[in-house]
């Protein structure tokens, strides 16, 4: 039933942007509560649509594409724009559209006590964020996904941005806008290589191995910022200043995956780019450990979930480089549901005790139970405790890696996984167990609103592992589970280190000695650091340069020749004698001057 | 040889007339230099086997342009000596206009003659069906330039509707 | 009589024409002198017509009198008005153009 899916993913795609349209510019709609309730009813009804067509991908069934012809040239269209139906659009749509949804109910509890406007607005950008995201997932080729890609960006300033009276979260929004922006030329240009290499925006065009590596180079590139790889991750904890849903949403889940979902799609792309993939192995390796060694360190408990977001995602990005396409991807489907989960507990924790500092808190089990648990079972699912989710999709990428014997890729990330177990270890200590400090002791449950997400989160986070086989169906490869060596050390390492947490952190949250250095070290901030003062010494003379070469040669060449203009004018203007026979004489000489030419000829 | 002669007569009638308007003193007698000029081209035309041009010639510019000329120099003139001719730069423009001549019989000279068509002379039948066939439209669209230039002619000169430049007229 | 001597008459002409209009001060004057040229004009385009016997020529005559004294008249007002405004009517005086 093609027409149908078509108007399926149409809903998905145009019921959120029609209420983001609405509410931007209706503005007394925006006012009242029926904001929350038409966002609310988008998100879901996406979500509805969602389901239908990942269930109408699970036969085997060829692509779908819906597509009008866009920016017409002399008859032939310059790219196209429409719809791409597929194994992987609909269930990165149901992906996004489940998240969407959990984290919309939850901000109706969250941003409940924030005036009715501010309200409207903050559920106004969230329509507008899933319709961005929506046109990214649902792309036929990339120069709509980087349609996508951009309005997704933008939204994401906005979010961050969303108490902008607060310096720090619009100082925030300015930084995640720059730096992805500025990762964002490497998916222009990249574009652009690839038109002028294959003529067209299609990521499965016939393309030489050489061609396809500086694509995907640039393309990856986007990729780092987007998905906040290393070097380039310095936006990702900055932007906690936004409020905790959409740190579930946008930097744990959905906007932050988008650049693997960027290497997924373009894995036509990226399977013959052997070098890019070989660069990605490594970085995201090096991420993956980087990330989770500054995640042990830090007291801001969403700043643990920051950098554990990015340690997760140096995970999808390493699986992808060893090319398991379906381990990067399984990944990213129950990573986004265990960190929404994660993200939306620690907002419901942070609803209650009024702040973000892990040394407020402590003892929370008793006073709010619900929350505990599913907060638990997503810390033990991206811990790797096996049977849970995030066990089987680590497992499939630590077996990807480790295809061809022990490699130093697969070490680090075998020692991330040791870290990330200490890490969620210490904060499930310090945040729910242990005496409670004085914040905490007034702390309790949440309201339904906050407590249904959570819940709706937890059955994934539990349960998608089992799901593999289904999700091999929509990507077309065979996926059978089988404990590999690999496999048995990251549980074991991930026990252990969910063992050694306990032993250091059950008493204090201070770091033991050996560690001490390490911790000096982040607090010191080197990347952020170096960054400052590559802009202090490079970007902003080099600026200084070209504004004092705009000042006085540009603007000095064109002041001058305009005086020049006006000096000569006012010359040439003594000829004008406004006398009709002296304007005769003149057109008698240009004549003859013309006869003259046609006799000598 | 009776042709050759007659040729030359008419256009030495010509020149000379001609001469004779461009350094003509008065604009009546430049006028009445020209009515010569035209006549003696209508009688060219009769030579030249185009009778009908001929009529025409006289009719039209003999006949209307000439007391016009006529009209409209009686109409401004007031004093004695704004009638006379005043003449500026003449040997610039004396040179200017030989040198085009030169050019121009030069260009002529260098062109290979064509003998006299032996044909018979168009008649007026041949243009009248012309005119109304052929160039119908050119026709048309002439008659109403021609009834525009009337209309137009009329507006600026009517004496009860003051104009902008008789506004502003000291 | 040949072509080419019609159309040297018709160049001394329009020599002759624009010598005047180069020369002459007073508007009639270089209405008399257009006239000369467009006289010049007409003989060329009859001597055409008759040295390749085709009446063409003939028809675009008849339409370039028609312009000329469609341009007669205009040139006439203006000259009229011209002489209400400055009671005078020597064209350099007329110099409303220069702004």
């Amino acid at each position: 039933m093609p027409s149908s899916s078509f108007s399926l993913a149409l809903l998905a795609l145009l019921g959120p942007g029609a209420v983001a349209l609405l509410l931007a510019i209706v503005t007394p709609l925006r006012n009242r509560v029926s904001a929350v309730v038409l966002s609310l009813a988008a998100a879901l009804s996406a979500l509805a649509a969602a389901i239908v067509l990942v269930k109408g991908q699970l036969q085997p069934v060829p692509p779908q594409l819906l597509t009008i012809p866009w920016l017409l040239q002399d008859g032939v269209p310059f790219a196209e724009i429409g719809l791409r139906i597929d194994g992987i659009s609909t269930s990165m749509l149901l992906v996004v559209t489940f998240v969407a949804s959990c984290v919309q109910i939850f901000s109706v509890g969250y941003m409940h006590d924030e005036s009715k406007p501010a309200q409207g607005r903050y559920f106004t950008y969230h329509s507008l964020f899933l319709t961005a995201m929506n046109i990214l997932v649902l792309a036929p080729n990339l120069l709509q996904l980087f349609l996508g890609w951009e309005l997704v960006g933008v939204t994401s300033y906005l979010l961050i941005g969303y108490y902008f009276r607060k310096p720090s979260a619009a100082k925030a929004a300015v930084k995640a806008f720059w730096v992805t922006k500025f990762a964002d030329m490497g998916l222009l240009i990249g574009l652009l290589v690839l038109r002028s290499k294959v003529g067209s925006f299609d990521w499965d065009a016939a393309i030489t191995p050489a061609a396809a590596n500086v694509v995907t180079l640039l393309l990856f590139i986007a990729v780092m910022g987007k998905s906040a790889q290393f070097p380039l991750h310095i936006w990702l904890p900055d932007a906690m200043e936004g409020p905790t849903p959409v740190s579930a949403l946008l930097h744990a889940a959905t906007m932050v995956a988008a650049g693997v979902f960027l290497i997924v799609r373009g894995w036509p792309l990226f399977a013959v780019a052997e070098s890019t993939r070989a660069f990605m192995l490594g970085l995201g390796s090096v991420t993956a450990l980087v990330a989770a060694t500054m995640a042990l360190f830090q007291t801001d408990i969403k700043k643990v979930l920051a950098y554990s977001t990015c340690s997760q995602l140096g995970y999808m990005i390493a699986a992808l480089g060893a090319g398991s396409l379906l381990g990067g991807f399984f990944h990213l489907t129950t990573h986004a549901f265990f960190k929404a989960l994660l993200f939306l507990g620690a907002g419901s924790v942070i609803h209650a005790v009024h702040s973000n500092d892990i040394r407020d808190m402590g003892g929370l089990a008793r006073k709010m139970p619900l929350t505990t648990l599913t907060f638990v079972i997503g810390a033990l699912s991206l811990a790797g405790l096996p049977g849970l989710a995030g066990f089987f999709s680590k497992d499939l990428i630590l077996e990807a890696v480790g295809e061809h014997g022990v490699s130093l890729p697969l070490l680090l990330l075998l020692f991330s996984a040791f870290l990330t177990a200490l890490y969620m270890g210490r904060l499930l200590l310090r945040v729910f167990f242990g005496e409670s400090s004085d914040k905490a002791s007034h702390a309790h449950e949440s309201g339904g609103f906050l407590i249904l997400p959570l819940v709706m989160l937890a059955v994934p986070a539990l349960a998608t592992g089992y799901f593999g086989g289904m999700f091999g169906q929509l990507y077309g490869t065979a996926y059978h589970f089988h404990l590999g060596t690999t496999g048995v050390i990251a549980a074991g390492l991930g026990l252990f280190g969910l063992g050694l947490a306990f032993v250091l952190y059950r008493k204090s949250e201070e770091h033991p000695a050996l560690l001490q250095p390490i911790a000096r070290l982040i607090e010191f901030g080197p990347m952020d650091r170096l960054y400052e003062g590559g802009f202090h010494r490079i970007a902003l003379p080099f600026a200084a340069l070209i504004g004092w070469i705009d000042r006085y040669l540009v603007d000095g060449v064109m002041n001058l020749t305009g005086l020049a203009f006006v000096v000569s004018g006012q010359k040439i203007r003594r000829l004008q004698t406004g006398v009709a026979t002296d304007y005769v004489l003149a057109t008698v000489c240009g004549v003859l001057a013309l006869v003259l030419y046609g006799v000598l000829r | 040889m009776i042709e050759q002669v007659g040729f030359g007569l008419v256009a030495g009638c010509i020149v000379l007339a001609a001469l004779l308007v461009a350094r003509a003193r008065s604009a009546i007698h430049g006028v009445l230099w020209l009515g010569v000029v035209l006549a003696a081209t209508a009688v060219l035309y009769v030579m030249l086997q185009a009778p009908f041009m001929a009529g025409i010639q006289l009719l039209l510019y003999v006949g209307g342009v000439m007391t016009l000329m006529i009209l409209g120099v009686m109409l401004t003139r007031h004093h004695q000596q704004e009638d006379a001719l005043e003449r500026k730069r003449p040997w610039l423009a004396g040179v200017l206009s030989l040198s085009l001549l030169g050019m121009l019989i030069t260009a002529i000279q260098k062109t290979p003659e064509i003998p006299a068509s032996e044909t018979t002379p168009a008649t007026i039948k041949d243009l009248s069906r012309s005119l109304l066939s052929e160039h119908a439209l050119s026709f048309e669209v002439l008659s109403l330039l021609l009834l525009a230039t009337m209309i137009g002619a009329i507006v600026l000169l009517h004496r009860d509707r003051p104009s902008r430049l008789t506004e502003e007229s000291p | 009589m040949t072509l080419g001597l019609c159309l040297i008459l018709s160049a001394a002409l329009f020599c002759i024409g624009l010598y005047g209009l180069l020369t002459h001060r007073n508007a009639i004057g270089l209405l008399l002198s257009l006239e000369l040229m467009a006289n010049a004009t007409n003989i060329n385009l009859i001597a055409f017509s008759r040295f390749r016997g085709d009446h063409i020529g003939q028809v675009f005559a008849l339409f370039s009198i028609a312009l000329t004294v469609a341009e007669v008249v205009v040139g006439l007002a203006i000259v009229i008005l011209l002489h209400r405004a400055y009671r005078d009517a020597r064209v350099g005086r007329a110099s409303e153009f220069k702004n």
